[in-house]
């Protein structure tokens, strides 16, 4: 287990050494690990340093506020609007990967704009010691290891949690006294609730999604699963006051993990279970049933895509 | 200090095997499974798990290196096809979670883990007859051979996943594995 207190120390001098008086951009994403590469990094070279917050329109409820308000003692915070964008990139894709991709070139195209606008000639990211791993073994294509460089010349790339596993990086987050809810937070994909829609990408199955969510993430708390949520799998029959919906199918999943690599599907009590269909089916009138995942990791994944 | 090699066979969890083995202070260091084996020096072989036998590189070489060899998951299915045993697909695959019964209490590996642990595995290959020389060390419901032991030649497999936070007595294997490259 690392000692939080020298890595930070050590981090912050690395991070001063390699970016010296130039400037430096990290995309900010809100998930615990560029979270803490950023806040290592402001410590470091203070508003040299341009955090870069893109709100993708498919994010999780009140994410965007939650980031601007974590990170406000950051001048420099950018948030950029995106929404329109993205979901028009997204317009009749279905494939998973394919989806990944068109968010992934995206997401490096709103990038590369403010980087250059803001003449950085660093770039920091929050990589992980697995993400360097998964990348090779073609499970799933990671958005935040590759690609920007390619597009932006960079003069260095910082990657000061490069080392660390996943817990190692909570443990740096709370030494950091970034508060519970980015420390604590649930692990989210990097293309957001798209790969918690199956099939096309719409404003509609987005919003499901993330109420759906949202609803998951409250009621199970107190069961405090390693990760929570929903995901919108596709359409079936309903009746809703004595009439017939065909209406969307919401998969439910809660599960245990150290590490996210193995996962067990986590066994809810029943009444969980109904106060969460009983709310989701009652609050959007476009789902007609919910589901409960029971499968572990392996054979299924985590996430539906 | 001990120093012990992890060879990635391309499996989703190598890297877990290196975190293990840190975890436990032992000098460790991942290498692709194209290493030749003359480069290799360490005091004992962890073959990682992956999702094909015909990517396995040159870990054949790496059983005549005379230091300890512990094969997880594919790892143990390269003993067994290296040598002469046999591997073939199980008629139930084995995941997440699985009761192995040991069958040796004095195995060096995985003896003190009996009579039963509770592990979490992934695989639909499996071995079927164990090469010469090995003993038959552990088994499931789902997988006849779970695990096996050569103590001759200190080589040992093991069909389930050790690194896994799901598996309850993993780290256990490591550090009987380590007190096996230590003597």
């Amino acid at each position: 287990m690392v000692d939080a207190e020298s890595f930070i120390d050590d981090a912050v001098e690395e991070i001063r050494e390699a970016v010296g008086e130039e400037h430096a951009v990290i995309a900010l994403s809100g998930g615990v690990d560029s979270s803490v590469a950023a806040a290592l990094a402001y410590e470091a070279i203070g508003d040299q340093l341009t955090p870069v917050y893109v709100d993708t329109g498919l994010m999780r409820e009140g994410e965007t506020e939650q980031i601007r308000d974590t990170f406000s003692y950051m001048d420099s915070l950018r948030v950029v609007a995106a929404e329109d964008r993205f979901l028009g990139a997204l317009e009749g894709v279905t494939d998973p990967e394919e989806k990944r991709k068109v968010i992934g070139e995206q997401f490096i195209r709103e990038f590369e704009r403010e980087a250059k606008e803001s003449d950085a000639e660093y770039l920091v990211q929050g990589t992980i010691y697995p993400d360097r791993i998964e990348s090779e073994g073609n499970i799933k294509s990671h958005h935040n290891v590759g690609g920007l460089p390619d597009v932006v010349d960079f003069e260095g790339i910082v990657e000061p949690v490069r080392d660390l596993y996943k817990d190692e990086v909570r443990e740096v987050a709370r030494e950091l006294g970034l508060e519970e809810i980015i420390s604590e937070r649930m692990p989210f994909p990097g293309p957001g609730l798209a790969v918690r829609v199956i099939g096309e990408v719409t404003k509609e199955k987005v919003e499901v999604a993330r109420a759906a969510c949202h609803v998951v993430e409250e009621e199970v708390e107190e069961h405090d699963p390693w990760q929570a949520f929903a995901a919108v799998i596709g359409k079936g029959t309903g009746v809703k006051g004595d009439n017939r919906v065909h209406g969307w199918i919401v998969s439910v999943r809660s599960v245990e993990s150290r590490d996210g690599m193995t996962a067990r599907a986590q066994e809810l009590p029943w009444e969980t279970l109904q106060r969460i269909q009983s709310r989701i089916t009652g609050e959007n009138e476009n789902v007609a049933r919910v589901v409960y995942d029971v499968t572990h990791k392996p054979p299924a994944t985590i996430e539906y895509e | 200090m001990t120093r012990i090699v992890v060879i990635d066979n391309h499996g989703q969890f190598t890297h877990l095997e290196h975190r293990a083995l840190r975890d436990l202070g032992v000098d460790v260091e991942l290498l692709d499974n194209d290493t030749p084996a003359e480069e290799i020096d360490a005091d004992g072989v962890v073959l990682s798990g992956g999702p094909d036998m015909d990517r396995i590189g040159n870990c054949a070489d790496y059983l005549e290196l005379d230091v300890p060899v512990l094969g997880i998951c594919l790892g143990m299915q390269i003993l067994a096809a290296e040598l002469d045993g046999a591997v073939g697909s199980g008629d139930y695959g084995g995941y997440a979670d699985v009761n192995v019964e040991i069958l040796d209490d004095e195995d060096p590996l995985v003896g003190s883990l009996a009579p039963e642990t509770r592990v979490w595995a992934s695989h639909a290959d499996e071995v079927k007859e164990l090469p010469e020389g090995f003993v038959h060390t552990g088994t499931s419901d789902v997988c006849g051979i779970e695990s096996m032991s050569d103590t001759d030649r200190d080589l040992y497999g093991v069909q389930w996943h050790p690194e896994v936070a799901h598996t309850e007595e993993g780290q256990a294997v490591f550090e009987n594995f380590l007190g096996i490259c230590e003597q």
